[in-house]
């Protein structure tokens, strides 16, 4: 997979981190103050405590556990513990590609040439998690396996699918801008239910 | 130099707390717990018996042979000290690294916020570390920290001096000032029984001069710090203590973890700790 | 106002931060939960039965159970009031569901903790469709646009959910909610529930 949606920016609001996970690679997804997205590896250098229990000051994210903070290029500028030293260089958290389109946060793990999928003329209804693997979504739903798997149907729905571990994944859902989003969400629901139940 | 993981004494239970026979975990192997009238035993999975100390208002327990008697804490038996029996908690996390994060001052600004430190007081002055041959044991003194409301007696902040105690690969002793009684020191300890290499139940004692406070208060406030600790114990990757430098990246903050994970490496003891960087 | 409370407890800290919120002191009786189980020592079973915290004691008046408590402590907020008897009744749910996975995980509680994770997952996945609705609307609480006692009653449970071993990562709405709860004036700290460090800093 090339690009992998992660979330809806209206769900990682400005000064928010959160974690997701990706084939297993845990993330750390946060906004700055400025509204500048970034996609993190979920692991300080420091102890290894995860990045997205931190919290986001101005255009930084400091770990929960020492308070050591990174500026947007993931490096370490500043160690509590020693407020006059100048962190060395070589402390860095781990950083991944990030784009924003469609409202939505993409990560890519592996370096791409490759363009963001399209969701059409759709805006973002929400994300909800389902107990599936991506494959087993895919062969459920009928649909070739692939990041964005499209539904069509009276809401004209699209999903982004980012596969989380071997049994679950995270699902961003997108309609038709003229429908209603609590219809859609509602929808979804039973979708899901449907989804999981059908062994 | 090197013994069996099993050679060592481990916190088994609160000689308080046991009474029916209780199923639980050392080492990865199964043992029970129990109470006969007045005698304390473990068995383990065949219904062996296995070598018992009572010690620290806690029954300890050794799967092996074990090598030499479990370690004293001779400030404890002075008079006028409430011993305090804080209950166990259980914590997904190495052994070893429950005990590291208690030989960790830095953290307080961030995870004991307002009581055992607060910004912007984050610093971390350097102290000294030595590991003591002769014991066997790991010790940090003339560490010191400022703390917003290091007792309840204490009227704003002040700064606090600790000293820090390995005394085997799974228990750690503190020794604090104490506000009341200048020149005393004050002892809290953290006993881990490691359930698994990835699993512990932790056991934290308190032997503390205090007049003022209840029994459930003293409790109360150790269970609060703890459990403060527990959601960080939870979420380190990996769960493991990364023994080989090249994993994590420690400073002079970190001596008495430098310390704790060369001396685990020199005795052997990697029980709950990663040697290959992954 | 007498408050026997135990740090830990999800049940007592609901009625701490409901009383913070509101400015309301209280008087904390500390009981020895864990390890000496002093909730079921005589004089504790003479104030309540039930032999649980917490227990209120405001005169003559004793409340052993945390939904009572909240509405008497509400009785003359009524900005914090509304159709409460569900959300109460939710907050108990989750108080068996979430709340004994993590005295199972944390105090060995002797509970069938996969039943009880998978009622907590089936929860959560409502109340997150619920709060996904609300902010449909323009809403950051359960109720509306200001936060009310349903919020406080099911805040605990819900945020100290990872303690037990349920995990809130794919609850982006529950995460916002539970956010906004953090940032309201008064708002006090547990265990498991730590402060918005951001804040410290506002920008
Ligand atoms: N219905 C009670 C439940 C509170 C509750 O579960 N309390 C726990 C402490 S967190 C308790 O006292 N448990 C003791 C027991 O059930 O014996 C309330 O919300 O007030
Ligand atoms: S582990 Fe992140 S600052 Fe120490
Ligand atoms: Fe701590």
């Amino acid at each position: 997979m090339d690009w992998v949606a992660v979330g809806l920016c209206e769900d990682v609001p400005a000064r928010t981190v959160v974690p997701r996970r990706v084939q297993n690679t845990d993330l750390a997804i946060w906004c700055s103050t400025a509204g500048v997205f970034h996609a993190w590896g979920d692991r300080c250098p420091h102890r290894g405590m995860r990045l997205s229990h931190g919290f986001v000051r101005g255009e930084t994210l400091s770990c929960i556990y020492h308070g050591w903070t990174y500026d947007g290029d993931g490096a370490c500028v500043s160690i509590p513990a020693h407020p006059d030293l100048t962190p060395p260089k070589s402390i860095c958290a781990a950083q991944y590609a990030c784009r924003v389109q469609d409202g939505t946060i993409w990560v890519a793990l592996q370096p791409t040439q490759a363009a963001v999928p399209e969701l059409g003329a759709r805006r973002a209804i929400r994300s909800l998690a389902v107990q599936l693997s991506a494959e087993t979504l895919a062969t459920r739903l009928k649909q070739p396996f692939g990041p964005v798997i499209t539904l069509g149907g009276a809401h004209d729905i699209a999903l982004a699918v980012q596969p989380s571990t071997d049994t679950d994944c995270l699902l961003h859902a997108f309609a038709a801008p003229d429908q209603d989003r609590k219809a859609v969400s509602l929808a979804l629901e039973h979708l899901r239910d449907e989804l999981e139940a059908a062994a | 130099m090197s013994r069996s993981i099993n050679d060592y004494w481990y916190p088994v239970g609160l000689l308080s707390g046991i009474d029916a026979p209780h199923a639980t975990l050392l080492l990865g192997a199964d043992i029970t717990v129990g109470r006969t009238h007045s005698a304390y035993w473990v068995t383990d999975a065949a219904g062996k018996a296995l070598p018992t100390i009572k010690r620290f208002g806690h029954l300890w327990t050794c799967p092996g042979t074990p090598m030499d008697d479990l370690f004293t804490i001779p400030e404890a038996d002075t008079a006028g000290r409430q011993l305090v029996d804080v209950g166990s908690v259980r914590v997904k996390c190495s052994p070893l690294r429950a005990v590291e994060n208690f030989l960790d001052i830095a953290h307080f600004p961030f995870v004991h916020t307002d009581i055992l430190g607060a910004e912007p007081h984050t610093e971390v002055a350097r102290y000294n570390v030595d590991i003591r041959e002769d014991a066997n044991e790991v010790w940090a003194t003339k560490v010191k920290f400022f703390q917003p409301q290091a007792a309840k007696s204490a009227e704003g902040g002040i700064t606090t001096e600790y000293m820090y105690r390995v005394a085997s690969p799974t228990c750690a002793v503190l020794y604090k000032t104490c506000p009341p009684r200048p020149g005393e020191w004050d002892v809290i300890t953290l006993f881990v029984q490691p359930l698994n290499e990835e699993w512990c139940e932790v056991w934290p004692w308190m032997a503390l001069y205090d007049d003022d406070s209840t029994m459930a208060e003293m409790v109360s406030f150790q269970q609060l710090i703890f459990m403060q600790d527990r959601s960080i114990l939870e979420n380190q990757i990996p769960t493991k203590l990364p023994l080989d430098p090249g994993m994590e990246v420690p400073t002079q903050a970190d001596l008495t973890s430098i310390a704790y994970r060369r001396w685990l490496k020199k005795i052997g003891y990697t029980y709950g700790a990663q040697l290959v960087a992954a | 106002m007498i408050l026997y409370d135990y740090v830990l407890s999800a049940s007592c800290y609901k009625v701490r931060l409901m009383a913070a919120l509101l400015g309301q002191s209280l008087t904390l009786h500390t009981v020895n939960f864990h390890p000496a189980r002093e909730h079921k020592s005589a004089d504790m079973l003479a104030l309540n039965p039930k032999g649980t915290l917490p227990v209120l004691l405001d005169g003559e008046t004793v409340l052993t159970d945390s939904a009572d408590i909240l509405r008497y402590l509400t009785r003359d907020a009524p900005e914090w009031r509304g159709d409460d008897d569900p959300w109460l009744a939710l907050a108990a749910d989750l108080n068996e569901s979430l709340g004994m996975a993590r005295l199972h995980d944390i105090l060995q509680y002797d509970v069938d903790i996969d039943a009880a994770r998978a009622a907590g997952v089936k929860q959560l996945r409502k109340l997150e469709a619920h709060m996904t609705a609300q902010r449909f609307d323009g809403h950051l609480f359960l109720t509306g646009a200001v936060p009310a006692l349903a919020d406080i009653a099911c805040f605990p449970n819900v945020s100290l959910a990872p303690d037990g071993g349920v995990s809130l990562d794919t609850y982006p709405s529950l995460r916002l909610w539970m956010r906004a709860i953090r940032s309201l004036p008064g708002f006090i700290e547990m265990p498991g529930i730590h402060r918005l460090h951001e804040l410290e800093f506002p920008e």
